[in-house]
């Protein structure tokens, strides 16, 4: 599965593996401690709000910036 | 506004489906989705995992039909919030569309729980409400709206089959002879 910015989708699967690893061997058996994903999830967040930006996404919490503001949506 | 809502009892235990519901994308049932990410990820008080998600969707439309609805982005975007609950077994996705929203507005609903008679069975119930904006067909449009959605709910379902059903055959040895 691609990631909505081209350039973050081997950062998106990198990050997705670890988290469902975790999520299988770990949340779900209750062990909730140590997330081993952090810092592969702020590589790939940079990323991706990098591309919500770019591309214009109107993302709930995510500010823009500029003569775009008041565009109709789209 | 047109509101819809169903059940579905899938044949695998809670654990089993929640972990294919989190990988859900790519499968081939629902080619239209081309694109997912996570914005956020955390863990409440209470344990539960919230994920905030965003996912892009293709639909292929002409160019005639986007210059109808006044659009060049071929994508259209959706946002959904999801809270696992491991301890009460619950998991819950609620999700809206982010564009094309001066048309129409879709907010749906998923719940999966285990099945209350029967704890190796998980049964999900899907609702959803569909608003069509300022167009005197409307209510005939959210019902052609809501025929799409049971159609692509059916997908959904056998997505998620085919994804646990993928995810058995990789534990599966090839050999037994050791």
């Amino acid at each position: 599965m691609n990631s909505v910015g081209e350039a973050c989708t081997d950062m998106k699967r990198e990050y997705d593996q670890c988290f469902n690893r975790w999520f299988a061997e770990n949340f779900l058996k209750g062990d909730q401690g140590g997330d081993p994903c952090t810092e592969s999830f702020k590589r790939y967040q940079r990323c991706v709000q990098t591309a919500i930006k770019e591309k214009d996404i109107p993302v709930d919490g995510v500010e823009f910036m500029g003569p775009n503001k008041d565009k109709p949506e789209s | 506004m047109k509101i819809w809502s169903t059940e579905h009892v899938f044949s695998y235990p809670w654990e089993t489906v929640i972990k294919a519901a989190m990988r859900k994308y790519p499968n081939p049932m629902n080619p239209n989705v081309v694109g997912v990410d996570v914005l956020d990820r955390s863990l409440d008080a209470e344990g539960r995992l919230h994920s905030h998600r965003l996912l892009s969707t293709e639909w292929g439309l002409p160019g005639i039909v986007r210059a109808i609805l006044g659009t060049n982005h071929t994508q259209t975007y959706v946002q959904e919030h999801s809270i696992v609950d491991p301890e009460k077994k619950k998991m819950e996705l609620c999700s809206t569309n982010i564009t094309l929203t001066n048309l129409i507005s879709v907010d749906e609903r998923l719940l999966y729980r285990p099945h209350p008679d029967n704890p190796d069975l998980t049964i999900l119930t899907q609702e959803a409400i569909i608003t069509v904006k300022g167009l005197s067909l409307g209510s005939y449009l959210e019902g052609m709206m809501a025929m799409r959605m049971s159609a692509n709910a059916i997908k959904g379902w056998d997505a998620i089959e085919w994804i646990i059903k993928n995810s058995e055959r990789e534990n599966v040895p090839l050999c037994d002879i050791y």
